[in-house]
């Protein structure tokens, strides 16, 4: 997957380096707008990762300069402003992402991911997920594990075929909030942990082996070996 | 929108404008009319006096001279009804008829001797006996029988008797009624005309202002760069045009002042924040989660608590400052407090809280979502950090004509006395709080962006309510907060 990376702060451009090239990406790095199209020209890229404040032209010009010139690769506008730009908001209605600074890096790889597969070719959806012996009936909307059945309310169901569908990788209390409620909020109290807390429960019980495992400061994730 | 048309012509300011000039002119106009027919009146009045002395001399002659004898009665009848001919006023078309005028002479004795006009002359002689008219003063008479008064004038001739010609007043009184008549109508027309000169020019006048006051109302709501029309006469609703207009320009300077200052604040510390962050969770990745990850754990968790205490600052000073920008969409507030509800559940059970969602209808308001989202989860928040254990939280949606009221209540132990005052200022939190302060001024800052208010108060029953008032969907008021139309900076 080669990934064009257009940020002018060196640090932020170092770590995001590090960790996307830890996570499988082939990073080129632009610290400005001139820099990413001369990139953009030499090859193609997979997917775009695109800060709105660029030092020699705004991202959003970037942007849409570089889908004049060809370039159909999904987009992942990082934003440091406070409020979602209107012309942002049109970009994402376009299949692009955005996402404010600071982040965690677990959610950037996520919206890289969700990128990558909505711009690919639609896989048949599958009616049932499997990780481990924890088993979804999506139809149904049941649950079950080692075949039997888990009693579990519809939040909770929504809530595991989230962290089911990203089995083995972290997702933050951040993108729980936004993908199973809806809303992209910061409480100060740990509503999302309480969740978490209760599913386990049901999930795990006093199991053998417990499935969902808790990354202090970073998230949760759902084993799947 | 309008702001006035609505509104019945009666409670115009130009209404009100043009009342006050029209009544004095009509006082005017009036009192000079008066002055006018009376003197018509008087003059009228003086031509006839003068007529009847005259006529009554003459036939005061003629009777002293023509002898008593049998053609005596003729004689002096041919010449008084001869003078009847020629009464001043006279309505030309009542042509022959003579009932206005009558002659009579009576004795010494006072019979009855010569009597010419309509009638037997009996009752006014009987009249003029009870009035006793001074010779030479002419005098208004009632006579019975007859709706109008004479004018009698009188004088005394050699042989002892009395002289009486008597004119009818009728034809003065027609005279001076149409006269009237047309005063009365030419004073309507003029205060009428008079009154549509003035409202009309007072209206056309105001209108400039209506206008003015139209689009400034407008501003704002939408966005500050528009300004208000301006006329090109230099007049004072010109000067109120420009002076609206520069006064725009100095608070929209301000407004993107600040924005600018707040943006680049923002910007400014997101971007450390970010390569902060950013490290510290590589390093975390790096060393296993083992007891050395537990400082840079913490470290990540106050970071963003960091990050939240920037954006909601930041928020606050732009919402005190009317100056905070929305990008409204269409919320469903009962669908967004069950959502909240199923969230926070579980948290305040785990606290030993109870929470109560009240008959929650579909109440649709047009709102910033993110904004709305991130105060609701501070209603949320405040009770899950402030309740001790075993209280209940009651939250409901009441919805009135235009506004929908979001009421959180509870029953623990309230505001204490030394804040409930400051509740809504930055920084003021009980004592065993230990959030930032700032959930309760955030909150109000959300509700004034949109145009409605919070309101916390002590429950009688003790225990707190706090409730926010919205504007329903299509009810916002015209009084909005300043709001730029692009949130770009």
């Amino acid at each position: 997957m080669r990934l064009l990376l257009v940020e002018d702060e060196i640090d932020i451009q170092r770590f995001l380096r590090t960790s996307l090239e830890e996570s499988g990406y082939e990073v080129e790095a632009a610290p400005d707008g001139k820099t990413a199209e001369r990139l953009v020209g030499e090859g193609p890229f997979d997917i775009l990762i695109v800060d709105l404040g660029l030092p020699d032209q705004d991202g959003i010009s970037l942007i849409l300069k570089l889908r004049q010139l060809g370039v159909r690769a999904p987009v992942l506008i990082l934003s440091a402003r406070r409020s979602v730009d209107d012309r942002v908001r049109g970009l994402e209605q376009g299949g692009d992402d955005y996402l404010t600074k600071p982040f965690a890096l677990a959610e950037l790889l996520a919206r890289l991911r969700n990128l990558l597969k909505r711009n690919s070719p639609a896989l048949n959806e599958a009616t049932r997920l499997r990780v481990l012996d924890l088993e979804l009936d999506l139809l149904r909307r049941e649950a079950s594990r080692g075949g039997e059945l888990l009693q579990l309310t519809q939040q909770e169901f929504v809530l595991l075929e989230y962290l089911c569908r990203n089995a083995g990788r972290v997702v933050t209390r951040s993108m729980i909030l936004d993908k199973v409620w809806g809303m992209r909020i910061q409480p100060d109290t740990n509503v999302v942990d309480v969740h978490i807390y209760r599913l386990r429960g049901k999930v795990d019980g006093n199991r053998q082996q417990p499935l969902i495992r808790t990354l202090r400061g970073v998230g949760y994730v759902l084993k799947d070996r | 929108m309008s702001l006035k048309t609505a509104k019945p012509i009666m409670h115009s300011a130009a209404w009100r404008i043009s009342l006050w000039p029209t009544l004095a002119f009509a006082i005017g106009t009036m009192l000079v009319f008066v002055f006018l027919h009376r003197f018509v009146a008087s003059d009228i009045q003086r031509r006839s006096d003068a007529w009847l002395s005259g006529e009554v001399q003459v036939l005061a002659d003629v009777a002293e001279r023509t002898p008593k004898d049998a053609l005596y009665d003729r004689v002096v009848g041919e010449v008084a009804e001869l003078a009847g001919k020629e009464v001043p006023n006279k309505d030309l078309s009542e042509g022959t008829s003579n009932d206005s005028v009558f002659f009579l002479q009576a004795g010494d004795n006072g019979s009855l001797k010569l009597w010419v006009g309509a009638g037997t002359g009996e009752p006014n002689l009987r009249a003029i006996q009870t009035r006793r008219i001074v010779p030479d003063h002419p005098t208004d008479l009632q006579v019975k029988g007859f709706g109008v008064p004479f004018r009698v004038a009188s004088t005394r001739i050699n042989d002892g008797s009395y002289i009486y010609l008597g004119l009818s007043e009728r034809d003065e009184l027609r005279v001076l009624r149409s006269l009237r008549l047309r005063f009365v109508l030419l004073w309507l027309l003029l205060v009428l005309l008079g009154f549509g000169i003035v409202f009309f020019t007072t209206r056309r006048m105001l209108s400039h202002v209506r206008r003015i006051t139209e689009a400034a109302s407008t501003i704002g709501h939408s966005d500050l760069g528009a300004r208000v029309p301006t006329t090109e006469q230099n007049d004072e609703v010109g000067h109120l045009a420009l002076t609206l207009n520069r006064m725009l320009d100095r608070i929209e300077n301000s407004i993107h002042q600040l924005h600018t200052i707040t943006d680049s604040l923002a910007h400014d510390l997101r971007s450390p924040l970010t390569a902060i962050r950013g490290k510290l969770e590589m390093s975390l990745s790096a060393s296993t989660q083992g007891e050395q990850a537990e400082p840079i754990v913490s470290a990540i968790e106050e970071l963003d608590r960091l990050t939240d205490f920037l954006n909601k600052s930041l928020d606050v000073a732009e919402a005190k400052a009317d100056a905070l920008r929305l990008t409204r969409s269409e919320i469903d507030l009962g669908e967004l407090l069950r959502v909240m509800t199923d969230l926070y559940e579980p948290s305040m059970v785990e606290k030993g809280l109870q929470i109560k969602l009240h008959s929650i209808a579909s109440v649709k308001i047009e709102a910033d979502a993110a904004l709305i989202h991130r105060m609701i989860a501070n209603l949320f928040d405040n009770e899950l950090n402030h309740l001790p254990t075993a209280c209940t939280v009651i939250v409901r949606l009441k919805t009135e004509d235009e506004v929908t009221e979001i009421i959180f209540e509870d029953d623990g132990p309230g505001f204490s006395a030394e804040v409930i005052d400051h509740l809504f200022e930055r920084r003021v939190k009980g004592m065993e709080s230990n959030g930032h302060g700032l959930g309760l001024a955030f909150i109000d800052a959300v509700a004034r962006a949109h145009g409605g208010k919070v309101i916390a108060t002590n429950r009688e029953s003790g225990g707190a309510r706090i409730a926010v008032t919205l504007p329903l969907a299509g009810k916002e008021p015209t009084r909005p907060p300043i709001a730029a139309n692009h949130r770009a900076n």
